[in-house]
């Protein structure tokens, strides 16, 4: 019970949203046709950056799976009440929010790792850069999962939200330099991409696998705000799911 | 422990909005629930009902007042009243990508009930339900009843010693609300306590041991559905077709209330055959009938239960 956090149930939470996750498959396999899409376009007008285009999708793949937080929350919350079922039971808020992004990340994992796979084909990862991998698209599915958890109890109204949820896909997903180099962002404007969580973790990945270069001092600048944006806006989701078990 | 499962002390919540004005949804609400009862709290849409079911529920904070389950202030200890209760939220749906048993199990297994027990509740529910022959269909394929009916089966399987279910049967058929009702009799002779919202007249009046009646956020009636039609000073309804122009010829044989085109008459056997009498002199068709728990909702409130 450190913090006061209970876990109790949250496990069997998360099962129950892959369980329902997993009777939409199509959503599932869908996912991965923006970065398909993408790669398509990459492999024929500019092969050569195939592998930073892989690792982008993989973080914006991993974006997504925050912003289908987003709407799930939503979506059970506004259209079929559910939170009040969950939240007025044994288990706590904090579990039902990692049930909720836990789910999300289970659920729609399998796609990004054919993406994985393509990656290790054309590129193949040194452990250390498989590492800075794994660590850096757990950071954004926290980050990503926390924006999405708090977005979605904002709204009273699904179509609201929606244009919402395209708009942070767009803003962290696309704009940034997450499915192109870094090398092609002005110098001015290097510090600011780095502490943006998707853009910080793509040029990490990518300077770990040899793709990209960093100074030092941009590697610390881009892991130092990845992991802090990751571990607050974490707990902020925790803080911010118990606040919203009750209405005041 | 107490021998109540509930107990609410001058509960009040305004809510305040930007820009809007404050709206005061509970003006001081006290009620108590013995534990193994079925009570009801009746009321026009906007009364207050679900406001005080989600404080009770722990989902919404009072502005003022205490409520205690089991003895724990639903404010201060949360974390130990939620165990004790479960809840069918208003307007409330399943998983629509799971199906019935699957909605009911998870469920059960999230808030601790080991495996095989969650299994055997599950069923039995279900059954309970009628809701064996759609149990693996995803809910998304079911009607809007059956959705109900896969909520109202998730809560009852809990087996909780609290229950609080907002408008359990809305858009169930006759058929699937007298099985609700059956179920909810069962689990209150097991022990459980339920307290349930309901604006139809005949649920509260089959259903609840006691009903509470709150209009605009304050408890006006507080008994059995029996005491409630007491309370107006009759047993008898003549209702007068037509009767509301010449309601001051029957004031003085009871309570009169306008019903539609209708104005009735509450009054004992002793003056039927006056009032029946002026009625056809005034060429006004009557009818008798026994006084109504909707007769006593519109004497306490003035207004009918269906009034917005």
């Amino acid at each position: 019970m450190a913090f006061g956090l209970r876990w109790a149930g949250s496990g069997v939470f998360l099962a129950t949203e892959i369980r329902v996750q997993l009777h939409e498959w199509l959503a599932i396999v869908t996912g991965t046709l923006t970065p398909g899409a993408l790669l398509i376009f990459v492999a024929i007008l500019a092969p050569d950056l195939l592998p930073v285009t892989l690792v982008g999708g993989l973080v914006y793949s991993m974006f997504l799976i925050g912003q289908r937080v987003l709407n799930e929350a939503a979506y059970i919350r506004i259209d079929h009440k559910l939170n009040e079922l969950y939240h007025a039971s044994p288990l706590s808020p904090e579990g039902y929010f990692v049930g909720i992004a836990g789910g999300m990340l289970v659920a729609y994992l399998p796609p990004s790792l054919v993406l994985l796979v393509i990656l290790e084909w054309l590129h193949p990862l040194s452990l250390v850069a498989a590492l800075a991998l794994v660590g850096c698209l757990l950071a954004v599915w926290a980050v990503s999962s926390a924006i999405g958890y708090v977005v979605s109890t904002l709204f009273k109204d699904m179509k609201t939200i929606w244009p919402y949820s395209a708009l942070l896909t767009n803003l962290f997903g696309i704009l940034p330099p997450v499915f192109y180099p870094l090398r092609l962002v002005p110098m001015e404007w290097r510090a600011l991409v780095l502490v943006v969580p998707t853009s910080a973790a793509a040029a990490l990945v990518n300077a770990a696998a040899g793709l990209e270069t960093l100074t030092r001092g941009e590697t610390i600048l881009a892991a130092g705000a990845l992991a802090l944006e990751a571990f607050v806006l974490f707990i902020f989701g925790i803080y911010w799911a118990r606040r919203m078990a009750r209405e005041r | 422990m107490s021998q109540e499962a509930l107990h609410a002390g001058d509960v009040r919540k305004v809510y305040r909005s930007r820009g809007g004005p404050a709206i005061e949804a509970l003006r001081g609400v006290s009620l108590a629930l013995r534990r193994g009862e079925r009570v009801s709290l009746l009321g026009r849409n906007g009364a207050g009902k679900t406001t005080f079911l989600r404080i009770a529920s722990t989902l919404l904070i009072p502005t003022s007042g205490t409520i205690r389950v089991f003895d724990f202030d639903v404010v201060g200890e949360p974390e130990k009243v939620r165990p004790l209760i479960a809840v069918v939220p208003q307007e409330g749906k399943p998983f629509f990508h799971l199906t019935p048993r699957e909605q009911v199990y998870c469920y059960l297994r999230a808030r601790g009930i080991p495996r095989e027990a969650a299994k055997a509740r599950t069923e039995e529910s279900l059954t309970k339900m009628g809701l064996e022959e759609v149990a693996d269909r995803l809910s998304v394929t079911l009607s809007g009843g059956q959705k109900q009916r896969a909520m109202v089966a998730t809560v009852m399987a809990t087996e909780a010693p609290l229950l609080f279910l907002d408008e359990p049967t809305i858009g169930l058929d006759p058929f699937a609300r007298r099985a609700v009702w059956d179920v909810l009799r069962d689990l209150t002779r097991k022990g459980s306590t339920v307290l349930l919202t309901t604006h139809y007249l005949d649920e509260a009046e089959a259903l609840s041991e006691r009903l509470y009646i709150v209009e605009e956020g304050r408890v006006l009636f507080e008994g059995r559905a029996e005491d409630a039609k007491r309370q107006i000073g009759g047993t008898l309804r003549v209702s007068i077709e037509n009767g509301g122009p010449h309601r001051d010829l029957f004031e003085s044989f009871g309570q009169t209330v306008a019903e539609g085109t209708s104005l009735n008459v509450i009054t004992g056997p002793e003056r039927i055959h006056e009032i029946m009498d002026l009625a056809f002199r005034n060429r006004l068709s009557a009818t008798v009938g026994p006084v109504t728990l909707e007769e006593a909702f519109l004497t306490i409130v003035g207004r009918s239960i269906d009034e917005e």
